[in-house]
């Protein structure tokens, strides 16, 4: 499973791009850093209930396999 | 309702501080208190699963604003693997069981303070997104990888 979230194939340019990113946020305080990092959008059906509670987190993850819609992003691959 | 900011990350900090709970922020909320530029919507908080511990949780939550009815505290309470709350200041997840870290243990002895925050360690962080296995965080772990690898070098 690892071997599909290698880095490898990521081009030498957007890695570069990537560092320069690392360092520029390394000089930010992290007050300014979590001030950028944070964004709420509401998300379909995920937002609509106050509270959900799962037993296991596979129950959590299967909850999202089935409820939630394909373009969040929360099924798994 | 507005985002997560670094005031509530402090109340986070204050309330679970007073009421003595165990956890560490992890998820990319951890790892953007590591330091990486990235964004998210809401704050993972990875939770010692014990019984004395889940009963504390309760009160730091109501301290926080959310508002926990009695039959919600008491599925706290009981202990449950993943608690999603959307009923406070901001979004909150309560993680007790997180994909790849067996033991929260594990993770406490190697996790880092970022001005006082408790966070796990980047290892965790990626391991817990690698055994996730989504989509989302499939299209987000090249770049984990790669600050995973800055961030070590700036240690060494």
């Amino acid at each position: 499973m690892q071997e599909n979230y290698t880095h490898d194939a990521v081009e030498p340019q957007v890695l570069r791009e990537w560092q320069e990113e690392f360092e520029a946020a390394a000089k930010r305080p992290l007050e300014q850093r979590l001030r950028y990092a944070f964004i709420h959008t509401y998300k379909p059906v995920l937002d609509d209930a106050p509270f959900r509670a799962f037993d296991t987190t596979e129950q959590y993850r299967r909850w999202c396999e089935a409820n939630l819609p394909d373009w969040l992003g929360y099924g798994r691959v | 309702m507005a985002a997560f900011d670094y005031r509530q990350a402090q109340e986070i900090r204050d309330a679970f501080k007073t009421h003595q709970v165990k956890y560490l922020f992890i998820g990319k909320s951890g790892a953007i208190l590591l330091g990486f530029p990235d964004t998210t919507q809401d704050a993972d908080l990875f939770v010692e699963k014990s019984q004395s511990n889940c009963e504390r949780v309760v009160p730091a939550l109501h301290d926080l604003g959310f508002q926990v009815t009695e039959q919600q505290a008491e599925e706290i309470r009981r202990g449950k693997d993943f608690v999603q709350l959307k009923n406070g200041p901001f979004d909150l997840d309560l993680v007790f069981a997180p994909d790849g870290i067996e033991k929260f243990e594990d993770a406490w002895k190697r996790h880092v303070e970022v001005e006082g925050f408790p966070v796990c360690d980047i290892d965790d962080i990626v391991l817990s997104k690698q055994a996730t296995n989504r989509q989302k965080d499939r299209e987000s772990l090249p770049r984990l990888l790669s600050f995973r690898d800055w961030l070590k070098k700036q240690k060494s």
